[in-house]
């Protein structure tokens, strides 16, 4: 497959520095966003930005993956600062054998890394290789420009496809190992907000507008029953990117519980939608595991 | 037929295999209680007392349906089941042929 079909394939993932779980209707997972920055990008550009000059000059002082020397991650926070920066940029990281696993964006390259090296398995999360953004060019105003850290992680990402044939498992659709899973959604911000639309509207456009959700009793983290952990469970473990909506949160998600079983003329849960349509609950999601087909229905 | 005073006394997991048995002509049904294995989970209001099921239905009325088909026919079939505490079921629908007998 071009390396550029791949690219369009990948889920592109921001290493944030902090992670701060908003809670979110929606969002766009096709195109590298920071959209869980904890000091969000000012959207207005200053001008000196835009000067094609600029950009050209902090694309070019990015350097190519192969061209970066490998950095060891140390086990010790002490050891990570000094040979890491805190700076802005894309890095790569490798495992014990030398494979790349996962290349990212991030406005703190040293905070991502060490963020990987707490919750990463040690031997997938053996060194890095940076590639931080000259910044020195900039003005006092301007910080790298978005478009400028997605265009070289979209460069790491093809190198490496060209030099290996596929993108790096960490930066594959459905793969959580290195960002976490995507927060549960919640259908209105709480009860002290009357809708504006009807329920329903508002369960329509959330399964047209994700691929895959599952309404599960329960947090994706900490389902309350057990039909819906076995469903998290399988849909994790085929690599299914999907989203979860808690039916028994009362504050953000009131009278979802009632208004689906309408909704999808089904009166069980949980309920796994794919392309806007029901797929069933637990023993279908079972049965279609089993027959190895779950991976085919949910992502066609 | 059961005067509807009986129904009343009979269990819902009877109830449930009446109103099966009679629309589906299953060969095979099994109805199982497993609502002790719940007790206490959320939304389970009170005791957890004949709130969740395993079927399991051999029928050649499920021919040429799709399991979501299946599922759907034996959810309106225990509708009232479905109203009045019954929380969840566990369903096995297939044909004569997929049992291969």
């Amino acid at each position: 497959m071009a390396a550029s079909a791949q690219i369009s394939r990948l889920h592109p993932i921001i290493s944030p520095p902090l992670a701060s779980r908003k809670p979110l209707i929606s969002f766009s997972r096709f195109s590298p966003s920071f959209r869980c920055l904890s000091s969000p990008l000012s959207l207005s550009r200053p001008k000196t930005l835009t000067k094609p000059s600029y950009r050209n000059r902090v694309r070019a002082s990015i350097r190519k993956l192969s061209e970066s020397e490998s950095i060891p991650i140390a086990k010790v926070p002490e050891d990570l600062d000094a040979s890491i920066p805190a700076a802005a940029g894309v890095y790569g990281v490798f495992d014990a054998n030398g494979e790349l696993q996962f290349v990212g964006i991030s406005r703190n390259i040293a905070s991502s890394v060490d963020k990987h090296r707490k919750t990463v398995p040690a031997d997938l999360c053996f060194s890095v290789k940076v590639g931080p953004a000259d910044t020195a060019t900039a003005t006092a105003t301007a910080t790298a420009d978005r478009t400028v850290l997605q265009s070289a992680w979209k460069s790491w990402v093809e190198e490496h496809i060209s030099a290996t044939g596929k993108p790096p498992s960490g930066n594959l659709q459905g793969n959580y190992t290195w960002t976490g899973a995507p927060p549960d959604l919640r259908l209105t911000p709480g009860r002290h907000v009357s809708l504006t639309v009807p329920l329903e509207d508002l369960i329509d456009r959330l399964v047209k507008e994700h691929k895959v959700v599952a309404f599960i009793k329960g947090s994706r983290r900490a389902p309350q029953c057990g039909f819906s952990q076995k469903v998290v469970g399988l849909l994790e473990s085929h690599g299914v990117d999907f989203v979860c909506v808690d039916v028994l949160d009362e504050e953000h998600n009131f009278g979802l519980r009632e208004k689906l079983k309408s909704y999808s003329n089904w009166p069980t849960f949980p309920q796994v939608f794919a392309g806007g349509e029901l797929v069933g609950g637990c023993d279908i999601i079972s049965d279609l595991a089993e027959k190895g087909e779950l991976k085919a229905i949910l992502q066609k | 037929m059961a005067s509807r005073a009986a129904n009343v006394v009979l269990s819902r997991a009877n109830r449930m295999r009446q109103t099966l048995q009679s629309a589906l002509e299953a060969s095979v049904l099994e109805i199982e209680d497993v609502s002790y294995q719940h007790a206490g989970h959320a939304g389970v209001k009170g005791d957890a007392n004949e709130t969740h099921f395993n079927v399991k239905i051999v029928s050649s009325k499920f021919e040429g349906q799709n399991l979501v088909k299946r599922h759907r026919v034996v959810y309106d079939l225990l509708a009232d089941e479905l109203k009045s505490g019954l929380h969840a079921l566990s369903i096995v629908a297939k044909t004569p042929k997929e049992i291969g007998s």
